[in-house]
């Protein structure tokens, strides 16, 4: 039964998403532009050490592990240090946030970005479940939505983040530290995977369960309007209590759909080949299309989890105005 | 050192007597050299205890020009007895990057006695001739009550028990599998200069001299048909009460002696037969796990005596051992002993990957540079484990092809789709650490195990890849083969394989070796300048029947074609000569060789065809430089490249924004 509501939410969402493609539009823009400013100082130097060298006509078709390492060893100041210091930042014994100020390179960008990007995020789920309950709107609808409920919906996105790092921290870190001489002396290679399947199976249920949380969260936020801000919280909290199996259907069915479009992507690969496959615009086009399908397939998800806890029989989920008074007898007013 | 007093050979040891000795029991037949080591040693594991304790008769013949008063042994399982060994301070604790667990290791020798029962064991001491470190007890020096003459045989008994821990690096057990290795009292090397017997480090491996050895070994039962060693086996017999089994193994010619057990050992057995080589019975002892994966160990090691042989001369030991540690004995892995090598792979070892192939292939390598050249491993690491890479990337790159890089998730292994070719990808580690140490430095001298690693392993490697190339790579195997030849059994050193090149080439090399291995400098050239523009006629005051008159004489005021320059910088260090090319248009191409030497050169063309290219080593011989990538510019740019690689970091850096969104 599950299965059939869930899907069937998942479905009506991505009709909706559909519907409002200015939605994926908006998530595109601000994921172009954020991925822009991290690579273009990549895409300068990639220009500057390859248009003129003879090697790098062999660049074209294939990855060369030798350039790779060669830009690494050469321009260190270019990458900065973030795979050396990310282990260091989120540690078994917790957030090593004085690790932070010895970032240097793209790296140092990648953390002022992905601040920015929670920002971002947290503006535009604003404006996407609040656009997706108007039956009548637009992207003016979605910014005006996104400005509105940013103040809220910035806290639930900190606060699903610190929960998902908590999360991290203490059901796969500490676990790991704990349990790694006691793998090391199981008999076979199988126990020591399926112990860290296990830890890993533990962590991306609670991430899924925060995720849920948070969405439920937002979709209630937005759907009971009539509700004080605590009430709307907690009957957003308990929107998943309720309705567990189809909420965490709706997620799978996303994460299904998401996994097989990247899937389709990795055997199809248009980028492998070089030219001989695909010509440069082609390639751009195809790879924007790509990410648009996968947006539109994002959006479907949150407006599918808005379908999941609106849906009948749950009407304390969903806000129904009243109907407006209707107007006065016209006998009456000439009483 | 304060020694154990002597006390009983333990019971259940069968004690070796010197009658054996002269009934020559444990001579085996077909020595390949003359011995001048050689043991029998009797055995027995205590799985409860996880000591060995044995009884060694050494026979040792002092072959050089000189009496010597003393002998040393090496104690190597003491490098395990606490945290102030040389070993451990060397590796600060930690073996492959992971840190050694608190479990113990020892060897003590309980007896030690002269053919006329001269107990030596008073004169037994600690001695650390590398650092002075006086808490290693991994070297030990007995003074002789007389000398040694020259061409004596002198015959020590001793009884010892080794301690093992658990394994983190080269030598214990983890569960019921063991690899019992350095563990017993073994006699250094006498060379012409005295004894070379070093202390057990951090990253050095071994140093023995020739004999042969005859080694009974007697384990618990549930062993039966688990067991390998150095050598073949001779024998198998039953304890009386059903619950022990020995096992008897004879090698003629080797200089170690190492031996592993494990009852979950599945047993591959295998023949290697090819006209010109010798005939090689294999045994593959695979843990359960990895069943999947024997037919690439075995292709592996077929691929190794096949390819080692051709170059270096047949393996010439009838047995090899192959064993694949279990899960949480990686420090066992990755090791070569005589005739008795460890690999090591994982569940998820992709095909593409070469894992377990390159380990497999790089330890039987071993088999010649460390075992039948027997190369000095402290002092000159790289003539071992830089030589047989060398190999080893010329076998797999052969049979294989380029290798993948992982990507590690979780503890599975994705294999990428980028080519990792040999030599150059495989060994560009060195590249990181280039101008840290001397290249040519003794085990324990680099900076770091990394340097250590890149120098002796890497850098060597692609030394001798940039010599095949300057040589031909006929010459550079007619020249390995002579080295190996020659030196077969005789522990040579690098000078001897600079003999063996100039022998082999008819011309001195010597200086090659002096800039690659004798300096730490980097090799890196580049084209700085590649310009071509079009021929301008010239401007000024030309002579014109007798007088200076301004603009030039006809011939050169409409020039054709176009002016070039090029500029070839030397960047590293390290002078090498190189070759140099310039392609024009037309398919014109100026070819030259630069010696190096200066800082820069330039070439110039006028009025020539436009130039499209200039490369320094365009047939990229000289695989020592360290960046490929400024060896050639083009005069017209060509954004192909950079624009792909563009788009593919936007849309991947797309992807993984959106990634680190979904879960909150």
């Amino acid at each position: 039964m599950s299965v059939r509501h869930s899907a069937g939410s998942f479905l009506r969402g991505l009709a909706l998403s559909l519907s409002k493609p200015y939605l994926a539009v908006s998530l595109w823009l601000i994921q172009l532009l954020l991925s822009s400013v991290l690579i273009l100082p990549i895409s300068n130097i990639l220009h500057d050490l390859l248009d003129r060298s003879v090697a790098g006509s062999r660049m074209v078709a294939n990855p060369d592990w030798g350039w790779w390492e060669t830009l690494q060893r050469e321009h260190p100041d270019l990458l900065g240090n973030l795979s050396a210091l990310s282990a260091g930042i989120l540690t078994p014994e917790g957030v090593k946030s004085g690790q932070l100020p010895g970032l240097q390179g793209i790296g140092a960008t990648a953390i002022a970005l992905a601040m920015l990007g929670v920002v971002l995020h947290a503006f535009a789920l604003g404006g996407i479940f609040g656009t997706l309950r108007e039956p009548r709107a637009s992207l003016v609808t979605f910014g005006r939505e996104g400005m509105r409920r940013f103040p809220a919906f910035l806290a639930f996105t900190l606060a699903a983040l610190a929960a998902a790092g908590a999360a991290y921290r203490w059901i796969y870190l500490e676990t790991g530290e704990a349990l790694t001489r006691r793998a090391q002396e199981l008999d076979t290679e199988g126990k020591a995977l399926a112990v860290t399947g296990l830890r890993l199976l533990a962590l991306l249920l609670a991430l899924a369960a925060i995720k849920l949380a948070a969405d439920s969260v937002r979709a209630i936020w937005v759907a009971r309007p009539d509700l004080p801000p605590i009430s709307r919280f907690f009957t957003g909290l308990g929107g998943v209590f309720s309705r567990p199996l189809r909420l965490f259907g709706v997620l799978l069915w996303y994460v299904a759909v998401t996994l097989g479009l990247y899937l389709i992507w990795l055997v199809a690969d248009p980028s492998a080949g070089g030219e001989a496959r695909l010509a440069l615009v082609p390639l751009i086009l195809t790879q924007q299309v790509f990410v648009f399908v996968r947006l539109l397939v994002k959006v479907g998800y949150y407006a599918g989890i808005s379908d999941a806890l609106s849906r009948d029989p749950s009407p304390e989920y969903s806000y129904v105005p009243p109907a407006p008074a209707s107007p006065p007898p016209e006998s009456a007013a000439t009483l | 050192m304060r020694w154990a007093k002597a006390r009983a050979i333990v019971p259940a040891v069968a004690a070796l007597t010197w009658s054996a000795v002269s009934r020559g029991e444990s001579a085996p037949s077909a020595d390949l050299t003359p011995p001048i080591a050689s043991y029998e040693i009797s055995a027995r594991l205590d799985t409860e205890k996880k000591t060995v304790e044995g009884t060694e008769l050494l026979t040792w013949t002092n072959r050089t020009s000189h009496p010597t008063s003393t002998l040393r042994f090496h104690l190597y399982l003491n490098a395990f007895r606490n945290t102030r060994s040389t070993f451990w301070r060397e590796s600060k604790g930690k073996a492959r990057g992971k840190t050694m667990p608190d479990s113990w290791g020892s060897v003590e020798i309980l007896r030690m006695t002269l053919e006329d029962n001269t107990d030596l064991l008073p004169a037994v001491s600690s001695i650390a001739p590398d650092d002075g470190n006086p808490d290693d007890r991994t070297v030990a020096e007995v003074r002789l009550p007389r000398p040694v003459e020259p061409g004596q045989t002198v015959r020590v008994a001793l009884d010892f028990v080794s301690r093992l821990p658990r394994v983190s690096r080269r030598t214990g057990y983890k569960g019921d599998f063991y690899l019992v290795a350095q563990w017993f009292p073994k006699v250094g090397v006498l060379q012409e200069s005295g004894w070379n017997c070093h202390q057990f480090h951090a990253t050095s491996e071994f140093f023995s001299d020739f004999g042969n050895y005859d080694v009974s070994l007697d384990v618990p039962v549930r062993y039966r048909g688990k067991v390998g060693a150095t050598g073949r086996q001779v024998e198998e017999r039953v304890s009386p009460a059903g619950d022990r089994i020995t096992y008897r193994f004879r090698q003629a010619s080797v200089h170690d002696f190492t031996w592993t057990a494990d009852p979950a050992f599945l047993v591959v057995g295998d023949h290697f037969h090819e006209a010109g080589l010798h005939d090689v019975d294999i045994t593959l002892l695979l843990e359960p796990e990895h069943r999947r994966q024997a037919d690439r160990y075995l292709k592996a090691v077929r691929a190794a005596i096949s390819g080692y042989g051709r170059v270096l001369g047949p393996y010439p030991y009838d047995t090899l051992t192959v064993v694949d540690p279990p899960w949480g004995a990686s420090g066992a892995g990755g090791m070569e002993y005589p005739t008795l090598i460890t690999a090591g792979t994982s569940l998820s070892a992709p095909a593409s990957v070469h894992e377990p192939e390159g380990v497999t292939v790089h330890e039987f390598g071993h088999q010649f540079f460390y075992g039948l050249l027997a190369s000095n491993e402290f002092e000159e690491p790289y003539t071992d484990e830089g030589f047989n890479t060398y190999m080893t990337d010329r076998v797999l790159s052969a049979v294989y092809g380029a290798d993948h890089p992982v990507l590690n998730l979780f503890g599975l292994r994705f294999p990428l789709g980028i080519d990792q070719r040999y030599p150059v990808d495989s060994n560009r580690r060195f590249f990181a650490s280039a101008t840290r140490d001397v290249h040519a430095t003794w085990s324990w001298g680099y900076r770091d195990v990394e340097t250590y690693g890149a120098d002796a392993y890497s850098h060597t490697a692609l030394a001798l890849a940039t010599l095949e190339r300057l040589l031909t790579i006929n010459a550079m195997d007619r020249a390995l083969r002579l080295y190996a030849d020659r030196w077969r059994f005789r522990h040579p050193s690098l000078k001897d394989f600079i003999a063996a090149v100039n022998d082999t080439t008819g011309r001195d090399w010597t200086w090659f070796f002096q800039r690659t291995f004798g300096s730490s400098g980097q090799v890196d050239y580049a084209v700085d300048q590649a310009e071509s523009v079009p021929a301008k006629a010239p401007r000024g005051l030309f002579e014109k029947d007798g007088k200076l008159v301004a603009g030039p004489p006809e011939a050169l005021a409409t020039p054709k074609g176009y002016d070039t320059v090029v500029t070839v910088r030397r960047i590293g260090e390290t002078a090498l000569p190189v070759e140099i090319v310039l392609r024009f248009e037309g398919g014109r191409t100026f070819r030259t060789t630069w010696d190096g030497e200066a800082r820069w050169t330039r070439f110039r063309v006028s009025q020539g065809p436009r130039l499209i290219e200039a490369v320094v080593d365009p047939d990229e011989k000289i695989l020592l430089d360290a960046n490929r990538f400024n060896n050639g510019l083009r005069v017209k740019p060509d954004l192909r490249a950079a624009s792909r690689w563009t788009a593919r970091s936007v849309f991947w850096a797309q992807n993984l924004i959106d990634f680190l969104t979904v879960a909150w």
